[in-house]
C-alpha cells in the first residue's frame, strides 16, 4: 500500500523538469508542458518580457497560479490558465504571445503590496509623470520622446505603485510598433537612442491623462482627486481584486500629484510641451 | 409628508475612499465605482437613519450658509436611489416635476454645486490592460481601442 503511494525519485524528478516556475511582485507562477522545447522556449521569452531582476526562478511546488501548455490532436495550441480552457490554432508565436500577456498579467493583477496601473512612466527632476492609456494609444511613443528629451524610463507597460503611493520602476524593453510593420511590436532597449533607466522609487507629480488626435493642440484641464481617480480606475488591473488597497493606493498617489487631461497631436512636438509644464506646476 | 422620510445610506458591501474634495465608492457586488461629489457626499453621510430629509435641508443649509431648496436634496437622493447607495429605495418627492425640470429650477436658484454621482464599471484585469492581443475576432469585441474590434489579424492582434 505505502509503495504505491510513494513516487520513485526519478519521476518527481521529471515531473518538475516540466515546468518553469517563477516569482515576481510575491506572485508565484508556474507554467506545464511536457515539451521541453516549449518550456525551453517560454524560459527564454520570460527573460524578454519581464524586467532582468524583477523575478526569480522557484521550485513547482510553491507556486499558487498555474498554467498548462499543450498541443491537441491536430496540433493546435491549448493553453489552460488554471482551470480556463483557451484554445488556439497552430501558430506558435500567436500562442506564445498571447501567453506573455497572460503571464504579465497575472502578476500584474495578484502582485503583493503593489497596484499595477497600465501607463507609461517616466521620471523627471526626482518625480514622475504616469501616462494611463490602453493599447495604441501612443503610450511607448510619448515615452519614447519623454525620454529623449532627457526623462528617466521607468516603464512603458505598467506604473507600479507602493503602499505610500511612490512609482517603481518596471523597466521592459520599449514595445515599438511601426518597425517591422504597422501593428505588430518590436521590443527595443531605451538606451539604443539614448534613454536611461530610473531605478529609485518616485512619488508621483503629473498622472497625464491624454490620447492621441490628429492636429490636436495642448490644451490641459485639471482634475479633482476624486474624478482622477475614477479616470485612472480603467486602467487599474487588481481593482476587481483588491479595490480596497487599490483606492488607497490610488488616493495615496494623486495626494502629490497634479492630475491633467488633455488630448494631444505628435508626441515629438507634445513631449517637451508636457515637460515645460510638469516644472511649471508639479515640482 | 414624504419629506419625513428617513434615508439609510448603505454600509454593507462597499469600501469607501474619501479624498479631499470628493467620496469614492465600490460596491463589490456590482464591481462598479462611484465618485460623489461634495454635495452629494455630505448628503450620503447624512443618511444615518435618524435625518429626515427636511433635517438634511437644514444640516446643509449650515455647511454652505445659505438657503438650499429641499429639492436639491432630492435630487442626491435620487441618484443615491438609481445607484444603490441606500438601504431601501425612497419614493421620490419632485411633487410631478420631471428631474431635468428640478435641475433647471435649482440650478438657476443655487450657489452650491448640484450633487453628482459619476459612475464607472471597474474593468476586469484583462481590460484595464489591452494589450489587442486575440486568438480570433470575438475577442477584439471588447477591446475598444485596438485598431479593429471586429478582425483578429495574422499577427494576433485586433487589427486589419
Amino acid at each position: 500500500m505505502l509503495n504505491k503511494m510513494i513516487r520513485p525519485v526519478k519521476e518527481i524528478k521529471e515531473t518538475q523538469n516540466r515546468y518553469v516556475a517563477i516569482e515576481s511582485f510575491g506572485v508565484k507562477l508556474k507554467i506545464f508542458s511536457d515539451r521541453k522545447e516549449i518550456l525551453d522556449e517560454i524560459e527564454k521569452r520570460i527573460a524578454e518580457i519581464l524586467p532582468a531582476g524583477f523575478y526569480k526562478k522557484i521550485p513547482a511546488r510553491r507556486a499558487v497560479h498555474s498554467f498548462s501548455v499543450r498541443r491537441n490532436r491536430a496540433y493546435k495550441y491549448v493553453l489552460f490558465k488554471g482551470k480556463q480552457k483557451i484554445e488556439f490554432g497552430n501558430e506558435r508565436e500567436i500562442f506564445l504571445k498571447y501567453l506573455d500577456w497572460q503571464l504579465r498579467l497575472t502578476i500584474a493583477e495578484f502582485a503583493v503590496e503593489r497596484v499595477f496601473l497600465h501607463a507609461g512612466v517616466v521620471g523627471w527632476k526626482g518625480k514622475a509623470i504616469i501616462i494611463p492609456a490602453k493599447s495604441f494609444q501612443g503610450k511607448t511613443t510619448l515615452v519614447k520622446e519623454l525620454t529623449k528629451l532627457g526623462a528617466e524610463y521607468y516603464s512603458d507597460e505598467y506604473a507600479v505603485m507602493d503602499s505610500d503611493g511612490f512609482v517603481h520602476p518596471f523597466p521592459k524593453m520599449l514595445s515599438i510598433r511601426g518597425v517591422t510593420d504597422k501593428y505588430r511590436q518590436t521590443d527595443t532597449a531605451v538606451e539604443s537612442f539614448g534613454g536611461v533607466k530610473g531605478i529609485e522609487p518616485l512619488p508621483v507629480g503629473m498622472i497625464l491623462l491624454t490620447e492621441f488626435a490628429e492636429g490636436a493642440e495642448w490644451q490641459p484641464q485639471f482634475l479633482s482627486e476624486g474624478f482622477g481617480i475614477m479616470e485612472m480606475l480603467s486602467h487599474t488591473i487588481p481593482i476587481r481584486y483588491n479595490p480596497e488597497f487599490s483606492f488607497k493606493v490610488l488616493n495615496k498617489t494623486v495626494n502629490r500629484a497634479i492630475i491633467v487631461k488633455t488630448k494631444r497631436g505628435e508626441a515629438k512636438d507634445f513631449a517637451g510641451k508636457v515637460l515645460s509644464f510638469f516644472e511649471d506646476n508639479a515640482l | 409628508m414624504k419629506s419625513s422620510q428617513i434615508p439609510v445610506a448603505r454600509k454593507e458591501g462597499l469600501v469607501v475612499q474619501e479624498t479631499a474634495e470628493e467620496v469614492l465608492v465600490y460596491d463589490l457586488a456590482s464591481n462598479k465605482a462611484h465618485c460623489l461629489n461634495q454635495t452629494a457626499a455630505f448628503v450620503w453621510k447624512s443618511c444615518n437613519g435618524h435625518n429626515s430629509i427636511s433635517q438634511i435641508t437644514k444640516l446643509f443649509e449650515n455647511e454652505v450658509g445659505s438657503a438650499v431648496n429641499e429639492d436639491l436634496i432630492w435630487l442626491a437622493i435620487d441618484q443615491l436611489n438609481e445607484k444603490n447607495l441606500l438601504d431601501a429605495e425612497l419614493a421620490l418627492n419632485f411633487a410631478g416635476r420631471s428631474r431635468r425640470e428640478v435641475i433647471k429650477k435649482i440650478g438657476l436658484a443655487t450657489v452650491v454645486a448640484l450633487p453628482i454621482v459619476a459612475s464607472l464599471t471597474a474593468p476586469t484585469s484583462a481590460l484595464a490592460s489591452t494589450s489587442c492581443a486575440c486568438i480570433n475576432p470575438g475577442a477584439c469585441l471588447t477591446q475598444t481601442t485596438c485598431p479593429s474590434t471586429v478582425n483578429c489579424n495574422g499577427s494576433g492582434i485586433c487589427a486589419p
